[in-house]
């Protein structure tokens, strides 16, 4: 709690319009060869996206744990989004095609929970793609902007 | 290291001006010291420069730093360096994570206050995670010391040289069956107009001659296995059916190759033949057999005889060698000639464009034509005896062949003459006497014993026979009697069985018929019966069937002739009861019948019509309602098994009876069935004899012939190939016909017959026909050449593999494969090549010298339909072409462009030749090619139809040739390639290099390189360069001798493993092994790739990939959601 007063502070002081809108907290999970390479173009080309997005570096989708995703939604998070290579590009052969197994159930799975299965992405991102990204992400912060806080976050709460 | 309080630094990087201003680095230091666990935290312009690293050294050592975050830019940049920096204090690089907030915050948010707050997350998110990083380390494993090349083109043959002269061990793998690739294709390289042979060449002879160089042509990789400095490979080599090493490529087989198939080395211009050589200086220069699967027709036929080889013979003129082919399997080749049903034709490929190649008459041709030549006697005189019961055509059969191998063959024959049902129930005018003689003759010639008008179970018995020393009997006795009628009335005077009927007219006794006739059944003996009732004088011969012309047993030509003939046929007619007039028939009492379901044969059951009793008048009955086999001896030899069906029990493959050393094939172990079937029988039986007397004790069947796909490997044709009408044999007419017993079908002349086997597709490409074996003085040819895999164990991989170029037929406009003078590039190529179809001569199909040729750039290329991509070499080798064309013909030349791409050196100074060479430059993609012109006297010329962007004027221009300047693409096979050696390739398909900068000839997977074509279209030289440098990169790796194994592996925690298997099951490296004893997975770390597959799937958290632990991730999700 103590950093979120200073979170606000910090903002507040820069004078920006941070209490004004929603702003979703943001998980990225994507993996090293793709998306991050991806990500990492976008910045080189200085492609500007909204900043709520935070990025966790894997080294392929196919390590992706769902408790990594739960637990994203669980420690508040409004949106996750993850990114790997596109079929047949996968780096370390087929990983991505086993997140993409894994996640689909997921989001039976969330809806069940009841979080809206918007909230959670897949998105192939090739390493040469950095416009794709910054679309990418922009449209899925937009899109969780729209739908509001997820309300998940237990940990919050207690 | 492990177990101690994590004391972190955090250094926060200003990276000059790219992180400071859009960051407050001041503020995140604040908010970095505040974070638990932080000791130190600073910031700094450049924390990769020495004095940055120099901070973080002395915090190890003087603050007692032992985790280190550094938040700057991208891991993928400096995360080496600071872990260097890290292992230089002392600190193991693993105690260090990197927090991006360069390409992460500062370079990708627009807003000051924002970048602040993602960095400081950033930040958090780093020194949560950091507390939780373990020491690890690496192991260092031995590289195998050699080099694998996929490809032999030049681009693999430079890498093979290259690193084979550093003294380093190559296998070259290509799967055509000469190296050399494209560039061999070509006559001339741009922009130097070098001969392509002539530099090209030398590299192969190169190639083929370094001794550390192993050399697989016409081989696949067919799997690949390991990892980084220790892959382990297996190689198929396809059979060649040429010795390398014995072959001296003088060629002499070519020439008497019957089969001719489209040559692709020539693009498709000319003609080779099915053995061949590429072109004159191949490596290695051994010829090859292009070999598909066996010819639908051999497959199809009883024998087994080699059909398409012997059609091709006949189609050279080669009557003799077309015989010595068909004896191989078919003793009696004038009369198979006749009378064989031909199941070969039926399933001739040929009747998938208009009709079957007319395969019979053939045979009879090469029978009938050919010199009276003997069979080859037995190399060998055995002392051992079989005895052969009857001398039908399984019985003549089995003698043949069984004499040849050197047995002592007798043959048994009840009647006064051999040939049983050839000779008795086939009559004249299908089967000549002569024929038969003459062909039984041959097979006696060999030293055939006879003994004639000896009954078995009367004259001798097994008993007897095993008495005078045989070591094997052969039973063919046949089916010989006729099967009865069961009908009311049967046994009177006038009622004829057909198989006696025919046998006493073939042996020439009299035979009482009354005016009319009725002959009962569909089957060929019932109308072999009515045809000779018809010749014996019948003026009214109808032939009664219960079922229709459909489910007629008999060959549809056969019943055609016998309705020629003016015999009456009444379908669906069943006999009730034979008349009795005064004590002779008087005629049949019938019922018309309709067809019900199906019955156990498979044919539809005649059912009779209520009502429709009639009859049919006729002075003479002949039952034709089948056969039966007749063996009064039966008692006598109790232990011989018989079926219900009243035939000797025998084993389908060997043909072995319930008494060992007694085998048994024709009508008398199949039931009646054809000649065909009783000679297969007897070459089987044949076969399993030799083997019983060579060693009674082992199996009989050396192994069975391995199945064949129900798509057969066949030669493709193409769907618009001109239809022939199938020839067809003459025939005397029907009305003399009936006057007598002369032959009614005859033979081809010798131009028909050429013309007919002409037709054949050469469905398996080689014949066999062996008549490459037979002028190979160096016996160099073994056609039961068997494809062969091979292991070899390398440290590196180079891929070579090249490209193809793009066709250009979905290019409707082009023409492509309508228009004759469309050429694609590499047609052209040939075209103008010295060993080329019209050797280098530039010529329209039809022989003209072009007076004006256009060549299409950028066809496949640059364009969104096809591909977006620009081939880089089109531009250049259009000029090469442009100039050659001036050069040999002075045709004019119109190069039809978008933008000219002439970057390398001497390219723009060639592109300024040609133009002052008057080739005219036309900026503008061709709309359109059409045969039809503006003007008539350009009647013949196709017309290009384009705009010329740079004046906007629309051209017409005829032309006599057309030349598609074809993009490249990547070659057949680069998919499969990139999923074996798990190289990725862009959405193109060619492979995807590690950096397209900074590592254009490495891969990500360390330990394969890429070198020219596949890895993007270039040019010669920049493929020989590329070639040179991956062989570089290779032998970096190889020299060093060894290779770390990753820090970031997986590892099963044996005490949380429950044992399930699902880690190696979604293992993609097999680095996962199920330790049985300990009913735990274990993993292999050399051969882990550190993916993490197995610890997203591990049920119980036992897997985890070290560095990317549950906790460690956890650690950074929690703290980024916290901040």
């Amino acid at each position: 709690m103590e950093q979120t007063t200073q979170q606000t502070d910090l903002v507040k002081t820069e004078q920006t319009d941070f209490d004004k809108e929603f702003h979703p907290n943001i998980v990225a999970l994507v993996c090293n060869w793709c998306t991050y390479t991806a990500a990492d173009l976008a910045g080189v080309t200085r492609l500007k996206y909204p900043a709520e997005i935070r990025m966790i570096r894997l080294m392929c989708t196919g390590m992706i744990d769902p408790r990594f995703i739960v637990e994203s939604f669980l420690r508040g998070a409004d949106g996750v989004f993850i990114g790997g290579c596109h079929p047949g590009d996968c780096h370390y052969i087929n990983g991505n095609l086993k997140a993409r197994l894994r996640i689909g159930g997921l989001k039976a799975l969330l809806q069940g929970m009841g979080i809206e299965p918007q909230r959670l992405a897949l998105h192939w991102i090739g390493a040469s793609e950095g416009t794709e990204f910054q679309k990418q992400v922009k449209d899925f912060v937009e899109g969780i902007r729209e739908l509001g806080p997820s309300g998940f976050g237990v940990y919050d709460s207690i | 290291m492990d177990i101690q309080e994590p004391k972190v630094g955090v250094y926060i990087c200003h990276c000059g001006q790219n992180i400071a201003p859009k960051v407050d680095v001041e503020k995140v230091v604040d908010f970095a010291a505040g974070l638990p666990h932080v000791t130190v935290a600073r910031h700094y312009k450049f924390m990769c420069s020495d004095p940055g690293q120099d901070h973080i050294i002395k915090d190890v050592n003087e603050s007692g730093v032992n985790r280190v975050v550094v938040a700057s830019c991208s891991p993928r940049m400096h995360e080496r360096t600071f872990r260097n920096a890290c292992a230089k204090a002392g600190l193991n690089p693993y105690f260090f994570q990197m927090a991006n907030i360069r390409e992460g915050s500062s370079w990708v948010t627009e807003d000051t206050a924002w970048a602040t707050l993602k960095a400081r997350d950033l930040v958090a998110a780093a020194v949560a995670r950091v507390a939780g990083h373990r020491a690890l380390t690496t192991r260092r494993i031995g590289v195998n010391k050699s080099v694998l090349v996929i490809g032999g083109g030049i681009a693999g043959m430079q890498a093979a040289l290259t690193a084979a002269e550093a003294g380093f061990k190559v296998s070259l793998v290509e799967r055509d069956t000469s190296i050399g690739g494209h560039m061999a294709k070509f006559d001339k390289t741009f922009p130097t107009l070098d001969c392509a042979a002539c530099i090209g060449t030398p590299k192969m002879v190169e190639v083929s001659q370094n001794p550390n160089i192993k050399l697989y042509t016409h081989s696949l990789v067919k799997d690949i296995s390991g990892f980084m400095g220790n892959y382990k490979v297996t190689i198929l080599k396809k059979p060649r059916y040429v010795l390398d090493g014995e072959c001296t490529g003088c060629g002499e087989c070519a020439k008497v190759c019957p089969v001719s198939v489209t040559s692709d080395w020539d693009e498709g211009l000319s003609q080779r033949k099915a053995i061949y050589r590429k072109f004159p200086q191949a490596v290695p220069g051994t010829f090859c057999i292009d070999k598909l699967d066996r010819a639908p027709c051999t497959m199809a036929c009883p024998a087994g005889v080699n059909i398409q080889g012997y059609v091709q013979l006949i189609s050279q003129g080669k009557s003799d060698e077309a015989l010595r082919i068909i004896r191989e399997r078919l003793p009696l080749p004038g009369v198979l000639g006749r009378v064989c049903p031909h199941p070969c034709e039926d399933k001739c490929r040929r009747n998938e464009v208009d009709s079957a190649v007319a395969i019979r008459a053939i045979k009879r041709f090469a029978a009938d034509s050919a010199s009276a030549i003997p069979f080859p006697l037995p190399k060998v005189d055995r002392k051992e005896k079989v005895a052969i019961i009857g001398s039908g055509p399984a019985g003549l059969a089995a003698a043949c062949f069984l004499r040849q191998q050197g047995f002592g063959t007798t043959i048994f024959e009840s009647s006064k003459h051999l040939g049983g049902m050839l000779r008795t129930g086939i009559p004249d005018y299908r089967l000549p006497p002569e024929v038969l003689d003459r062909e039984i003759g041959f097979i006696l010639d060999l030293g055939v014993e006879v003994r004639t008008e000896v009954c078995f179970g009367e004259d001798m018995t097994l008993d007897s026979l095993r008495a005078e020393g045989f070591s094997a009997v052969f039973l063919a006795i046949g089916a010989q009697a006729g099967a009865g009628l069961a009908l009311e009335g049967e046994g009177c005077k006038g009622i004829i069985d057909a198989v006696q009927f025919l046998k006493d007219v073939n042996l020439g006794q009299k035979v009482e018929l009354g005016e009319r006739v009725a002959v009962i059944g569909g089957g060929n003996v019932a109308i072999d019966a009515a045809r000779v009732a018809m010749r014996l004088g019948a003026k009214d011969v109808t032939i009664i069937y219960r079922r229709t012309v459909e489910e007629m047993p008999a060959y549809k030509e056969e019943i055609q002739a016998a309705i020629d003939e003016g015999i009456k046929i009444s379908y669906l007619t069943q006999p009730v009861k034979l008349m009795n007039g005064d004590g002779c028939v008087a005629g049949i009492d019938c019922v018309k019948t309709c067809l019900g379901e199906p019955d156990a044969s498979g044919r539809r059951r005649p059912e009779p019509v209520q009502g429709s009793e009639h009859v049919i008048q006729t002075d003479t009955i002949i039952t034709a309602v089948g056969q039966r086999v007749e063996a009064p001896w039966a008692d006598k030899e109790p232990e011989l098994v018989w079926t219900r069906r009243g035939t000797i029990e025998v084993d389908n493959d060997t043909l072995q009876t319930s008494i060992p050393w007694v085998f048994s094939a024709g009508d008398v172990a199949t039931g009646p069935a054809t000649v065909v079937e009783a000679v297969g029988g007897a070459r089987r039986a044949a076969e399993a004899i030799k083997r019983f007397i060579e060693n009674p004790d082992h199996p009989l069947l050396e192994k069975k012939t391995a199945g064949v796909s129900p798509e057969g490997n066949w030669k493709p044709f193409s769907k618009h190939l001109e239809p022939e009408a199938r020839a067809l044999a003459q025939h005397i007419t029907p009305e003399s016909a009936v006057q007598g017993f002369a032959e009614v079908e005859k033979v081809f002349d010798p131009e028909t017959a050429r013309q007919e086997a002409g037709r054949c597709l050469n469905c398996g490409i080689c014949s066999e026909c062996m008549e490459c074996v037979r002028v190979c003085e160096r016996a160099a040819i073994d056609h039961s050449m068997q494809a062969e895999e091979v292991q070899e164990e390398v440290g590196a991989i180079i891929l070579a593999t090249g490209f193809k170029t793009y066709d250009p037929t979905p290019l409707g406009q082009y023409g492509y494969g309508r228009f004759p003078e469309v050429y694609t590039s590499l047609q052209f190529e040939r075209l103008n090549n010295a060993t080329g179809p019209t050797s280098g001569n530039i010529l329209t199909k039809d022989g003209r010298v072009p007076g004006r040729v256009a060549i299409i750039h950028c066809v496949g290329s640059r364009d969104k339909k096809h591909k977006a991509y620009c081939s880089r070499v089109c531009c250049m080798y259009s000029m090469k072409f442009a100039h050659l064309v001036r050069e040999k013909t002075g045709a004019e030349v119109f190069e039809y462009y978008i933008d000219i791409r002439s970057p390398g050196k001497n390219y723009e100074e060639f592109y300024n030749r040609v133009q002052e060479e008057g080739v005219h430059f036309i900026r503008g993609r061709v709309a359109e090619i059409t045969d039809i012109p503006d003007n008539p006297k350009d009647q013949g010329r196709l017309t290009v139809v384009a705009e010329n962007s740079l004046n906007r004027q629309i051209l017409r221009t005829p032309v006599d040739m057309v030349i598609l300047s074809t993009g490249l693409t990547p070659a057949d096979g680069t998919h499969e390639l990139s999923r074996m050696v798990g190289v990725s390739t862009d959405r193109d398909g060619w492979f995807n290099e590690l950096h397209a900068k900074l590592a254009p000839v490495s891969s990500a997977s360390t330990g394969i390189y890429l070198a020219g074509c596949c890895q993007g279209p270039k040019d010669i030289p920049d493929t020989v360069a590329q070639a040179s440098a991956a062989a570089g990169e290779a032998l970096a790796l190889l020299s060093k001798g060894w290779v770390s194994t990753l820090a970031e592996t997986s590892r099963v925690d044996p005490d949380l493993c429950a044992g399930c298997m699902m880690c190696v099951q979604v293992c993609p490296y097999s680095a996962i092994e199920f330790n049985h004893e300990k009913r735990v997975a274990e993993v292999n770390d050399a051969l882990c790739q550190g993916c993490g597959s197995c610890s997203a799937a591990c049920p119980s958290g036992a897997a985890g990939v070290d560095h990317f632990l549950d906790r460690q991730v956890f650690a950074e999700i929690r703290a980024l959601l916290s901040g």
